[in-house]
């Protein structure tokens, strides 16, 4: 040990020696510098100071190291600037630009200092990924093969994946089992974690689920909502996105984010903005359902009535022409039947007046051709052999005749035949009583 | 969808679309018509029916779900 005091060389104590690499480190790297590196671990202490473990990889293989720290003041302001911008946190895996100053402490070391961060380098980084993912996911037919399935007509079984604790799924049950219409809606809760280092592989888990009992569901929805922006960037993820492009339901997202979508999003059937608006996305698919059997049914209706009230207008046309028809058969049947009636009265009279007057004259006739009355006016019978004497030829001198006179008889003898002009007269009278005979 | 033999919502809104376009085509019968409108009646009574009562096919799904042990039955609440 003497040895080495005898050599009478230069000693520092160790604060020395450090001190003296501070004040070269100081005068060496007198700025602020801007370095691009990924963080590897992250660590917020009760004070709020922020301590990084930094590094470069190539290859994945790590070829620089160092440690950093944010102070807790500037901690607050820096994360609040970041995440404003990229909708993150801080959080390893994640490449940053960072303005730092190099400081070495006697204690501590070497170590960073952050004074401030470009978010718009992650932005980039993170743009660039999202854009690789995309491409990847586009090149191999995912990006829209779920959007190739087609909505059901009615979305009323809903698989749902979501946190159980999350608002946004309150929102979103509450929504849809309080629509206005008296909707039922069956929706099943597949419990995952939506955000964090965890929330990939839940996701995934509970999409393999889903994808058992796929023919219980119409439609999954993905919601997320209520909580804060960061952290969406599992959404992004490859593995996730690819997942729900290849279900075999139509997927529903609610992820609750105004920004850019995520790739989840894009590769969704559908997109909403929030748990709400996929509620309300759902009830209006049901709704245009019934709105169609509506129109539908209205239009049997009015069809229906249509046709009814066109056939109680024919039947009433008809019932109207029947009773015109009736009515005016009725009047000339009438009509014909009074005619007829009065034509027979007439005749009937004529007839009655005719027969009577023929029948006065035939008693006149009558009255005058009766023999007694003849016999009155001075005329006589003559009668010979029993029968009735009309020709004086047919007497000889000396027959016996009996005359007949108004008021007895005179048996005489034929003396002598008188001229023929007698013998007519007396043959026209005895005609004249045949005649009367004969009637 | 369903595997079931009852009707789905597709097959109702087809026939009912059917038997509209059978209607107003106008060369259906008073005798034909009515039977049409009853078959309608029936399919639009059981649509409107079954959006607003799924008991049964809530049954369905839960215990078919059951199955899944994690799987929590949010819409049973």
């Amino acid at each position: 040990m003497q040895n080495i005091f005898s050599i009478n060389r230069t000693t520092y104590s160790l604060c020395e020696l450090n001190n003296i690499i501070k004040s070269a480190i100081d005068y060496a790297l007198p700025d602020t510098y801007w370095v691009i590196a990924e963080i590897a671990d992250t660590k917020l202490n009760q004070k709020g100071h922020c301590y990084l473990e930094l590094v470069e990889k190539e290859d994945s293989k790590t070829i620089a190291q160092v440690k950093a720290n944010i102070w807790a003041y500037e901690y607050r302001k820096l994360s609040l600037k970041f995440q404003a911008v990229t909708n993150q946190s801080l959080k390893p895996g994640m490449k940053v630009l960072f303005l730092v100053a190099v400081t070495f402490h006697e204690v501590y070391g070497l170590s960073l200092n952050v004074k401030d961060i470009d978010p718009s380098y992650t932005m980039g980084e993170m743009a660039l990924k999202k854009r690789e993912v995309i491409e990847r996911m586009t090149k191999e037919g995912l990006i829209d093969l779920n959007k190739s399935l087609s909505l059901p007509i009615v979305p009323q079984r809903i698989a749902v994946i979501s946190s159980p604790t999350a608002a946004g799924y309150g929102d979103f049950f509450d929504h849809l089992d309080n629509n206005p219409y008296g909707y039922k809606f069956i929706h099943i809760l597949f419990p995952a974690l939506m955000q964090g280092a965890e929330a990939e592989q839940s996701i995934i888990s509970a999409l393999r689920k889903v994808r058992q009992k796929r023919d219980l569901f119409d439609v999954l929805v993905i919601i997320r909502g209520g909580g804060s922006v960061i952290d969406l960037n599992c959404f992004d993820s490859y593995t996730l996105a690819s997942q729900v492009a290849k279900l075999p339901l139509p997927v529903i997202t609610g992820i609750g984010h105004e920004k850019d979508d995520t790739i989840v999003d894009m590769t969704a059937h559908t997109k909403m903005k929030t748990p709400t608006a996929v509620a309300e996305f759902l009830i209006s698919g049901v709704r245009s359902f019934e709105e169609n059997v509506t129109e539908i049914e209205d239009r049997i209706v009015k069809y229906t009535e249509r046709l009814i009230k066109d056939e109680r207008y024919t039947l009433g046309i008809l019932t109207q022409k029947l009773n015109f028809i009736s009515i005016q058969l009725t009047a000339s049947l009438n009509s014909t039947i009074d005619g007829i009636e009065k034509d027979l009265r007439g005749n009937i009279k004529q007839f009655m007046q005719k027969t009577a007057a023929g029948l006065d004259n035939f008693e006149k006739v009558i009255r005058l051709l009766d023999p007694a009355n003849v016999l009155r006016r001075g005329y006589s019978i003559t009668q010979h052999k029993g029968k009735i004497l009309k020709d004086a030829s047919h007497l000889r001198t000396g027959d016996i005749i009996e005359t007949m006179l108004f008021k007895g008889m005179v048996k005489s003898s034929v003396i002598r035949k008188t001229k023929e002009a007698e013998e007519r007269e007396q043959e026209q009278a005895v005609d004249l009583f045949s005649g009367i005979d004969g009637a | 969808m369903s595997k079931s033999k009852q009707l789905t919502y597709s097959q109702a809104l087809t026939e009912l679309e059917e038997i509209i376009n059978e209607i107003e085509s106008e060369e259906i019968n008073v005798d034909v018509l009515a039977e049409k409108v009853k078959r309608a009646t029936c399919l639009i009574k059981f649509c409107k029916a079954r959006l607003r009562n799924t008991e049964e096919e809530v049954k369905k799904v839960l215990s078919a779900i059951e199955e899944i042990p994690e799987a929590d039955h949010g819409g049973s609440k």
